[in-house]
């Protein structure tokens, strides 16, 4: 970095009336008996974007805090962070070359859908039974193993789509079996702390299954084939800068950007299954069942809907979308018993940044993830130090948004659930 | 029960005694082993042992914050890695001379320079030994170079631990269940990465090296012990453990403990009764992250190197599984799970074949224990080892309660609020 000064000064100048916002402009709301939920972050990022100005305008006329102002003074600083680094850091491979942000920003998108995807299937998990799933990684490191072994090990030469599927059932009917085996009694009061009880259990399971798969395969990676080849392929055909350009191994934008085949498959697939799962969520009666009981439990049973069920589709529907994930990846990444961690937090980061509960939370928590990894790994001067911090990104954000608001960008001020509380 | 079907049985208030009968057998047991066993193997039992005990005081102190006080905190294992490290980067960066090194940082220190070492990282380029290194080849041994002794780095790291966890503690208190153990195990990584990534001055995953528990040795019973011997460290973990048993004990019988269970039970009514709910939670982290932070520079200086793999979260779940095995809510059932399960998994080690197959039983025993752990919770709520000594505590406890119910019905000065409710003139 050239001038870190102006960098970290800027930085300094941003926490400083953030602090001094977020404090402020709750006591404010508080005093004038105005709705307090969402005073402390617009104050915080209003103070870190614009500086006493907005301070004094909002303190003045105290409006009331919609989504349009929310979502406006949170662009509007991280554009002067932005802006601050590019002025710090002029040479910066992210500032001065086009190309690159491009393929950073693609990569994080990418990589974000499947995020978003998995967490996913740990909101729907908590929205229902109210408990964060430990075994959510482990899941996702199912998957991957069982597709590397069915289309490897045990039955050379199957589909893979066959074998993704086979992963998906079989991760289901093990999320279900625990479900039935280990949760019911947290359901009825036979358990003094459902909430911690759940969260014990799932880590159990988690133990269990990352070394039965480790004592069972041992700890060398594996690597699944590629799926399915692209055939060559452009459009339109025959100019000298396609827009759309395909090789076996990789598919190429705008003669721009470069997407590997895996991850790119992965995406799509994701894509198509979120769509398939909100089908499911609104148009069936089993999708609106489970809805209903995430919204309210006692009230869905008088409509005749068996929350206990439900509890069984939800785990088991949350196992398979992690597994689904991994069942996906296990094409681009190599595979271990332990490779359920990484994305096991980065699903925790993201169910927390959404809101706890919130399905379109979780993705769009995903997609801010994937594009906050992307700019740390691409920008940070130091590509020894980002490495290592990459984890730990995640985790101020979730720390942060746990004390600044802890229903997340859209959870509601009560997680849904039985047992759904602070 | 055998006492309440009038059996030959032992008297109830007998039973009730054996608990602690059992607890003095177990502590002489613990005390005058090492100086009874004589097996081929001794440092390595001894070595089983030492580490057993520093699992049963973080188990221990765990189930304090979670089980007595219900904050399911995942991140323990954070506020050991902090004890160790302070004591790690205190012993690695200040030393004490006898002159002025003229390279380094220093400051005149009774007579003495108190020297701050330069952070050179693992591999620096322009450096291959720090300045006090440097220094130390000029003198060629004519000055006086101690190192900080090793007791202050572990009362710092204590109150490293304290203080982080007084930090925590206060940022948690508006959190939660499930938003609780996300905050906690969120703490953690950020704990690893920064001590996985400041590579210049905690030296990343190479690990800190530390000097032994007792660099120059020392005399027990007119014994004396080399800094390799394990006789000192062991009894050095087991008096701690003790101690942090005996201050976890005090805690639970005093107005503390019944406060922090009622923050347990119910936040909301515990305060509406008076209880100060915010200085218990943050009372309770304090404590048990300064206990963990301190087994956590002892164990350091045992081991002579840390490294970030201790924040791994298979750390963390062995301590939460010896915790929930032993008994979540009795932390001397969870010391004591932690102690059997530590040597459980040490014996378990040896693999074994059926039929050919051979059974690695170093991954397998971990299944086990992950299934172990399972059924605990699904079967036996309260442990393994708490529903047996409370077995014996409350023998006789139910008959007891009867005759006193039926007293007070029928004996002389029978309180008016049973039968004579009744007839309370109005």
């Amino acid at each position: 970095m050239e001038t870190p000064g102006i960098f970290w000064g800027v930085i300094g100048w941003m926490i400083a009336w953030g602090i001094a916002g977020s404090l402020l402009l709750r006591q404010r709301y508080f005093a004038r008996d105005l709705d307090t939920t969402n005073a402390g972050f617009v104050g915080a990022m209003a103070g870190a974007a614009l500086g006493p100005v907005a301070l004094i305008a909002l303190w003045a006329r105290t409006p009331q805090l919609t989504g349009r102002i929310i979502v406006g003074v949170t662009l509007l600083a991280v554009v002067l962070i932005a802006a601050a680094f590019a002025f710090a850091d002029p040479q910066n491979n992210c500032v001065s070359n086009g190309e690159f942000v491009a393929s950073q920003i693609t990569n994080g998108l990418i990589i974000g859908i499947i995020y978003g995807f998995m967490a996913l299937g740990l909101t729907l998990i908590f929205s229902i039974l109210g408990v964060v799933s430990f075994a959510h990684g482990e899941f996702y490191m199912i998957g991957g193993m069982l597709v590397y072994y069915l289309t490897a090990v045990w039955l050379p030469g199957l589909n893979p789509l066959a074998a993704v599927v086979a992963a998906c059932a079989i991760a289901m009917l093990i999320g279900a079996t625990f479900e039935r085996l280990m949760l019911t009694p947290m359901y009825h009061g036979r358990v003094d702390r459902p909430v911690e009880y759940g969260i014990l259990a799932t880590f159990g399971l988690a133990f269990t299954l990352q070394y039965l798969v480790q004592a069972l395969h041992g700890a060398s990676p594996v690597k699944a084939q590629r799926f399915i080849d692209f055939p060559r392929w452009e459009w339109p055909a025959e100019a000298a800068a396609p827009l759309v350009q395909t090789r076996r191994g990789s598919i190429e934008f705008f003669d721009l950007v470069t997407i590997s085949n895996p991850r790119f498959v992965a995406a799509v697939t994701c894509i198509l299954v979120l769509l398939a799962l909100l089908f499911f969520l609104h148009r069936t009666w089993q999708g609106r069942a489970l809805r209903a009981v995430a919204q309210d439990r006692e009230a869905a049973a008088i409509a005749g809907i068996d929350p206990d069920k439900m509890n069984m589709l939800a785990f088991a529907l949350g196992g398979m979308i992690a597994a689904l994930a991994g069942a996906l990846l296990v094409q681009a990444f190599s595979w271990l018993p332990q490779v359920g961690a990484i994305p096991a937090m980065r699903s925790f980061v993201i169910v927390v940044l959404g809101g706890l509960g919130s399905l379109p939370g979780a993705f769009i928590g995903g997609i801010l993830v994937g594009l906050v990894e992307a700019a740390g790994t691409g920008c940070i001067p130091n590509a020894q130090k980002a490495a290592s911090y990459i984890p730990a990104y995640g985790m101020i954000v979730l720390t942060l948004t746990l004390l600044l608001r802890p229903t997340g960008l859209f959870g509601r001020r009560f997680a849904g659930g039985a047992h759904g509380q602070f | 029960m055998a006492s309440s079907d009038g059996g030959p049985a032992m008297r109830p208030e007998f039973q009730r005694q054996i608990p602690n009968a059992a607890g003095v057998l177990l502590i002489l047991f613990f005390a005058l082993f090492p100086l009874v066993y004589t097996g081929g193997n001794y440092d390595y039992v001894m070595h089983v042992l030492i580490t057993a005990f520093f699992y049963a005081i973080l188990s221990a102190s765990w189930s304090m914050l979670a089980g007595y006080a219900g904050q399911f905190s995942f991140g323990h294992m954070a506020f050991m890695a902090i004890g160790a490290y302070t004591a790690a980067l205190f012993g690695h960066y200040f030393w004490i001379t006898g002159e002025a090194t003229g390279l380094c940082r220093e400051i005149p220190f009774f007579g003495n320079w108190l020297v701050v070492v330069n952070p050179i990282g693992v591999t620096s380029t322009t450096l291959d030994q720090d300045c006090l290194r440097q220094a130390m080849t000029a003198w060629d041994g004519s000055v006086s170079v101690t190192r900080m002794p090793i007791w202050l780095g572990i009362v710092l790291g204590t109150l490293m631990g304290g203080l982080a966890g007084f930090l925590v503690g206060i940022l948690v208190l508006r959190l939660r269940a499930a938003y609780l153990a996300l905050f906690t195990l969120g703490f953690s990584e950020i704990v690893k990465a920064v001590i996985s990534a400041e590579i210049d001055i905690t030296r990343g995953q190479a690990g800190m090296e530390l000097p032994p528990l007792f660099p120059d040795g020392v005399t027990l019973f007119g014994q004396a012990f080399g800094p390799t011997d394990k006789i000192p460290p062991y009894y050095a973990m087991f008096g701690l453990l003790l101690l942090c048993l005996a201050i976890l004990t005090w805690l639970a019988r005093s107005r503390f403990g019944l406060f922090v269970r009622a923050l347990r039970e119910d936040q909301d009514a515990a305060a509406a009764l008076g209880v100060n709910t915010t200085r218990y939670k943050v009372v309770v982290f304090t404590i048990t992250c300064a206990m963990a932070a301190t087994a956590g520079a002892v164990q350091a200086h045992y081991v002579q190197i840390v490294t970030p793999n201790m924040l791994f979260l298979l750390q963390m779940s062995l301590v939460v599984a010896m915790a929930v095995i032993g008994g979540i809510e009795n932390f001397v059932a969870a010391a004591l799970g932690a102690i059997f399960l530590q040597i459980m998994l040490e014996v378990l080690r040896t693999s074994f074949t059926i039929g050919g197959v051979e059974v690695d039983m170093t991954t397998w025993r971990l299944v086990f224990f992950g299934l172990l752990l399972m059924v605990t919770l699904r079967f036996f709520r309260n442990g393994l080892i708490a529903p047996l000594i409370d077995r014996f505590r409350r023998a006789g406890v139910a008959a007891e309660t009867v005759e006193k119910r039926t007293a007070t019905l029928t004996g002389p000065g029978g309180g008016p609020h049973r039968a004579d409710a009744a007839e309370v003139p109005e």
